[in-house]
C-alpha cells in the first residue's frame, strides 16, 4: 500500500509533535504520526512507552497535550470523545469490553448508533420510516454477527461471550460505526495463534474498506505483518518510523526493544 | 431481541389489572377505585424511575420535586389565578421540564452516589420549600382545587377519575416500552453501564442523560398533577422524604427494567400496609418485613431481569437461594 498523499489532507490524522505530562511523569515527549485512510499504520513499543496515552490523546480521553493533533480539519485535542467519534474515529480499549446488560447483538448495534434518523418522535409513533430502519439496522448487524461467527451467541449477554469472542466482538462495534479511523489498543493480546490470523484478516479487510487503522500491540509479528508503516516508541519518545522492513532493520530498535526477540520476528 | 420481548407473564398480569379496574369502575367500592386511583398515579411515576435510573442508570431521587411542580402548579394556578385547570396542568409540565433543563447539565454531571446525594437533597429542599413557604400557604397545603372536566365528563366522578389515571399510567407504559425497544433505549442502557464506550460510538452521554431527565420529569409532572386533581389536595406531606423512599421501594420491589414492575411495586407499597392494618402498632413493622423477605427472595424484583442481586444474593443464606433455584 502506498502512501500516495504528499500535501496535507483532510482525510489524514496527524499528530504532531505533541506532549503528555501526568505530574512529573513525561508520558509522551514530543511524539509525531500520521495515518492516511486506507492503509495501516502500527505502534509498538515496551510498557510505559506512551502507545495507549497516544491512543488516548487522539480519541479524547486524555487531555491536556501540548502539540497538534487534527484530522478533517479538526483540533482533536479541543474535541470531546464522542464528538471525536462522530467525525468519524473510532478506538477500541485495552481489555475487552462488551457492554454488558446488552446481548451481543445488541452490542453490535449500538455501534450503529449514530447512522440511525429517527428521532425521539417517530420512535413513540412507531412510524414506518422509524420501523424499516431499525429492521434494517438489525439485519446488518446479525450479518456482522454471521461473520464473525458470533450468530449463535446472538441473544446472550454479552458479559459472557468467552474472552476470543469478546475481542471480535469489541472491534465489530467500533467497524459497524463506518469509521474513517480505527484504533486498535493491543487487539491481539490474549488471543491464540489462529485468532490473531483471524484479527490480521479481519484488519486488512477494514484497510481495503479505506479505512485507516492505528494497531498499537506487543504482538511484534503480528504488527509487522500488517502493518504499511511502523512506528516504534520508547520512554515516550518516537525512535524509529517507517516501512516495516526498514524498521525491522533499524539498529536501534533491535537494540532497544526487539534485542532478545529475533526468532519471534517473522511476520504472519 | 431480549428487551423487546414483553414475556407472557406480564402481558397476563396488565390484562388482569384492566380487568380489575374495568370491574372497579362498573361497581367497585369508593375505597377500591381510591387504591386503583393511586396506584396507577404512583406506577407512572415509577415507570418515570424506570426509564431515568432502570434506562439510563442515573439514580435520581428528585421525583418529588417535579411531581410537586405539578400538584403546587395545578393548585395555585387554578385556586389563586382562576385557570382552567388543564391549563394549570400543562403550564406545570412546561414549568417541569424546564427545571429538569436548567438543573439536569450540572445535575447530571454527578455521578453514582454523588448523583443520589444530589437529588436527595433537591427532593428534601422541595419538600421544606412548601412546608414553609407561604406560596405554597405552607403545612396547611391548599385545598378547593377544581375538578377536571372535557365538556359534560367531570372527572369528579371517581369512576372516571379511575380511566383517566390508569390511560395517563397506560400511555407513559407504552412510551416506556416503545423507547425502551430503540436505539435511543439502546443507547441509554449502554451508557448506564459504559459511559466511555459509548462515547467512542459518537453517543453524546449528556445529551442523552438529559433526555431521560426531561422525559421522567415531564411523566412526573402529570402524575402530581393529576393525583392533586383527584384528592383535590395539595400538601407538603405529599412530597416528603416517606414518597422519596417508598418511590424507589416500588421500583425495586417491582423490578427494575420491568414493564409491569412499576404497576406491581407501586400496588404492593400501598395496598400490603392496609393488608396488615390488622397488626396496629405493629403495622409498619409487619410491611418492612414483608418487604424485606421480597427483596431477599426476589433481589432483582417481583418480576425483575436484571442480572445477579448484587450485595443481597450473596448475603442470602444458602437454604434460601437454593429454596429460589440458585444451585449453590
Amino acid at each position: 500500500m502506498s502512501n500516495a498523499c504528499p500535501s496535507p489532507s483532510p482525510e489524514r490524522l496527524e499528530v504532531v509533535e505533541i506532549t503528555k505530562r501526568f505530574g512529573g511523569v513525561t508520558a509522551i515527549s514530543s511524539a509525531s504520526l500520521t495515518l492516511s485512510r486506507g492503509s495501516i499504520h502500527g505502534l509498538i513499543g515496551p510498557n510505559g512507552a506512551g502507545k495507549s496515552t497516544m491512543i488516548g490523546a487522539i480519541s479524547g480521553f486524555i487531555k491536556g497535550i501540548s502539540g497538534a493533533i487534527s484530522f478533517a480539519g479538526h483540533d482533536l485535542a479541543k474535541l470531546e470523545p464522542a464528538a471525536i467519534a462522530r467525525l468519524g474515529l473510532s478506538r477500541t480499549f485495552q481489555q475487552a469490553t462488551p457492554i454488558a446488560g446488552l446481548t451481543t447483538l445488541e452490542n453490535v448495534m449500538v455501534g450503529m448508533h449514530i447512522h440511525h434518523r429517527a428521532g425521539m418522535g417517530s420512535v413513540l409513533f412507531r412510524t414506518p420510516f422509524m420501523r424499516r430502519e431499525a429492521r434494517e439496522m438489525e439485519a446488518a448487524a446479525r450479518l456482522v454477527l454471521e461473520e464473525l461467527g458470533l450468530a449463535g451467541e446472538a441473544d446472550t449477554d454479552a458479559a459472557d461471550l468467552p474472552f476470543g469472542k469478546l475481542r471480535f466482538l469489541e472491534i465489530a462495534r467500533a467497524a459497524v460505526m463506518r469509521p474513517r479511523i480505527l484504533l486498535l489498543d493491543e487487539p491481539a493480546a490474549g488471543l491464540n495463534q489462529i485468532e490473531t490470523e483471524r484479527l490480521a484478516h479481519l484488519v486488512r479487510e477494514q484497510r481495503r474498506q479505506g479505512v485507516g487503522i492505528l494497531v498499537v500491540d506487543h504482538d511484534v509479528p503480528f504488527v509487522f505483518g500488517v502493518s504499511d508503516q511502523v512506528t516504534v516508541m520508547n520512554f515516550g519518545s518516537v525512535i524509529a518510523s517507517g516501512k516495516p522492513d526498514e524498521v525491522y532493520r533499524n539498529a536501534a530498535v533491535r537494540e532497544a526493544y526487539l534485542g532478545a526477540q529475533d526468532h519471534e520476528m517473522e511476520p504472519v | 431481541m431480549k428487551q423487546a420481548k414483553v414475556r407472557p407473564i406480564e402481558i397476563a398480569v396488565l390484562l388482569l389489572i384492566a380487568l380489575i379496574c374495568l370491574a372497579a369502575a362498573l361497581g367497585g367500592s369508593r375505597l377500591a377505585i381510591y387504591n386503583l386511583t393511586i396506584i396507577a398515579l404512583y406506577a407512572t411515576v415509577v415507570i418515570s424511575l424506570n426509564i431515568l435510573l432502570g434506562f439510563a442508570g442515573q439514580a435520581s431521587f428528585a421525583q418529588t420535586t417535579f411531581m410537586a411542580i405539578g400538584g403546587y402548579g395545578l393548585a395555585i394556578l387554578a385556586t389563586r389565578y382562576g385557570i382552567n385547570p388543564w391549563l394549570a396542568i400543562a403550564v406545570a409540565l412546561a414549568l417541569s421540564i424546564l427545571l429538569a433543563l436548567v438543573i439536569g447539565k450540572p445535575l447530571l454531571r454527578l455521578r453514582g452516589h454523588y448523583l443520589s446525594m444530589g437529588t436527595v437533597a433537591l427532593a428534601l429542599g422541595t419538600a421544606s420549600f412548601a412546608n414553609a413557604s407561604s406560596f405554597t400557604n405552607g403545612g396547611w397545603g391548599i385545598t378547593g382545587i377544581p375538578s377536571l372536566t372535557i365538556g359534560d365528563l367531570s372527572f369528579r366522578n371517581p369512576a372516571a377519575f379511575l380511566i383517566l389515571a390508569w390511560s395517563l399510567c397506560g400511555l407513559s407504559l407504552l412510551a416506556y416500552h416503545l423507547l425502551g425497544n430503540s436505539h435511543i433505549g439502546r443507547a441509554w442502557r449502554a451508557l448506564s453501564t459504559r459511559q466511555d464506550i459509548s462515547a467512542t460510538l459518537g453517543i453524546d452521554v449528556g445529551h442523552y442523560k438529559l433526555m431521560a431527565l426531561l422525559i421522567a420529569a415531564a411523566m412526573a409532572s402529570l402524575a402530581g398533577s393529576f393525583y392533586v386533581a383527584f384528592t383535590r389536595f395539595v400538601g407538603p406531606d405529599l412530597y416528603d422524604i416517606s414518597v422519596v423512599i417508598n418511590l424507589m421501594f416500588m421500583l425495586f420491589v417491582g423490578g427494575l427494567r420491568s414493564t409491569v414492575g412499576p404497576i406491581v411495586g407501586a400496588s404492593f407499597i400501598i395496598l400490603v400496609p392496609q393488608a396488615v392494618a390488622g397488626f396496629e402498632r405493629y403495622q409498619n413493622l409487619a410491611f418492612f418485613a414483608l418487604l424485606l423477605v421480597v427483596i431477599l427472595v426476589r433481589p432483582a424484583g417481583l418480576f425483575g431481569r436484571a442480572r445477579g442481586g448484587g450485595a443481597l444474593e450473596r448475603l442470602m443464606p444458602g437454604w434460601l437461594a437454593r429454596l429460589q433455584g440458585d444451585p449453590r
